[in-house]
């Protein structure tokens, strides 16, 4: 089964061309417009930090993916339907329900964080068993969600307030580091202290598997207000510690709990190589295997959305392309 | 209007406080640094017309919809422009197509990138963050 992904709920545009068979995926194509020098190629402006504009960047890169203009070669269209931003959703979702439509081909709906899950079916690192858990961690999200079977899932805990991601990008801004907020901080904090502050660990004891980090982003406001000649590289050693911390507790204690046969970690945030290497470890222990995307699929892409795609299409999951809108809340389970 | 809060909860009422005479078509401008307590004035806002899913930062999302049963509000629509570089990009975004229902009543956080492109808010509310846990908060 040949699939076209296409993916465009909050700043990249993207799209991918996917082969699956059984439970093999093989990407042949994978397209982000702020990784593309379509201005040299194409013309036309695309801003420098984010790929907002999508509708100058979708036609541009579905030409660059090659394939023939009459659809012939692809057999499903997979599209991000949410959550997202509706006027960046809705770029990603017209263009679906369009090429499906003239090409007469079934189109998928697909959940952008089940995309985050299944980035882990791309490449050839083995198939997670079930039921699996799921900790997806970036910008937007800080999710733990169970993962019982294809297109199976439960939403077992979630953040409160900011994400993750979020909280490293604005203790960056706080320490005066670089957008984006997690290399500048992890790469300080390689010559900080990781045990000199002790930050909080938010809703560690709370009972539940919820999040919060808006609180420890106050903290680190507070520490740096009444330690204006702190260290900056312990502050930021001892944030990620804080951060990392809770991530990985929370995470084994779910897997415990929900007796789960392995863990997935996705998400812009698992490229961390400190909550990589602090999860396998603490799973290793308890006997679970770890699957992690590979680096270029851990921020927004269209091959995850393919993938997720693709195991919908084999439940024959498919959605109408005249009656389908973006749906900006659009949940899991 | 001037206040100071001492916890979440006392941050909270204000937020509930501002939604209580509301009938839907205002604009309202938060201001304040990071951690000054801006959303969470907006999650007292949204529980007092009762939303009761969770209301979280938008920064990445730059908008989250809250649907609502009231009267004349269907929806919160929580803006955030941390994120945006440039008045552009907001129109590139489609924004404006938010700004000017009459069913809805929308909370921008971050909006001094607004500025030429919103007409006058009707409210403007700035957040100071004075310590770990309170908060001084002027609405105008």
């Amino acid at each position: 089964m040949r699939i076209l992904a296409i993916e465009t709920s909050c700043d990249e545009t993207a799209i991918a061309v996917l082969r699956g068979e059984g439970e093999d995926i093989l990407v042949e194509k994978n397209l982000v417009a702020s990784q593309i020098d379509i201005h040299a190629k194409y013309g036309g402006v695309v801003p420098e930090v984010a790929a907002r504009e999508h509708t100058q960047a979708i036609m541009p890169l579905l030409l660059e993916s090659g394939i023939a203009a009459d659809g012939s070669s692809i057999d499903v269209v997979a599209v991000t339907q949410g959550p997202g931003l509706v006027p960046a959703l809705r770029i990603g979702v017209e263009l679906g329900k369009t090429l499906a439509w003239s090409w007469e081909k079934p189109l998928v709906g697909v959940n952008h964080l089940e995309g985050h899950v299944y980035s882990v079916w791309l490449g050839n690192q083995g198939t997670p068993k079930f039921p699996a858990l799921v900790l997806l961690v970036s910008g937007g999200h800080t999710e733990l969600i169970l993962m019982k079977g294809h297109g199976d899932y439960e939403l077992i805990g979630m953040t409160r307030d900011d994400a993750a991601g979020e909280a490293f990008d604005k203790v960056a801004k706080l320490l005066d580091l670089g957008y984006p907020g997690g290399p500048a901080i992890s790469k300080m904090a390689e010559s900080g202290n990781a045990s000199a502050i002790p930050f909080p660990r938010p809703m560690l004891e709370s009972g539940d598997f919820d999040f919060s980090f808006s609180g420890l982003k106050t903290a680190v406001r507070v520490y740096l207000q009444e330690h204006p000649e702190a260290n900056r590289a312990d502050v930021a050693a001892s944030f990620q510690h804080a951060v990392v911390d809770t991530l990985v507790t929370k995470t084994v204690r779910a897997a415990e709990k929900y007796g789960a046969a392995s863990v997935i970690l996705s998400g812009g945030v698992s490229a961390n190589t400190l909550l990589r290497e602090t999860l396998r470890g603490a799973l290793d222990q308890i006997d679970l295997e770890l699957h992690v995307p590979e680096m270029k699929f851990t921020t927004d892409n269209a091959a995850m959305i393919g993938a997720a795609g693709y195991f919908r299409a084999r439940q024959n999951d498919f959605i109408d392309p005249l009656h389908t809108e973006a749906d900006p809340n659009m949940r899991l389970a | 209007m001037h206040y100071e809060t001492h916890s979440t909860e006392e941050t909270m009422q204000i937020g509930a406080d501002l939604a209580a005479d509301l009938k839907g078509g205002e604009v309202i401008e938060l201001f304040g640094d990071l951690g000054s307590g801006k959303t969470t004035l907006v999650r007292g806002f949204a529980r007092a017309l009762g939303y009761k899913g969770p209301v979280r930062s938008p920064t990445f999302t730059i908008m989250n919809i809250y649907p609502v049963a009231h009267k004349t509000i269907k929806e919160i629509i929580h803006l955030d422009l941390y994120r945006l570089g440039k008045e552009s990009e907001m129109t590139a975004l489609g924004l404006e197509e938010w700004l000017d229902r009459k069913d809805a009543v929308v909370l921008i956080e971050w909006p001094d990138l607004a500025g030429a492109f919103l007409r006058a808010a009707d409210i403007r509310v700035t957040m100071e963050f004075i310590n770990a846990t309170e908060r001084k908060i002027d609405i105008t």
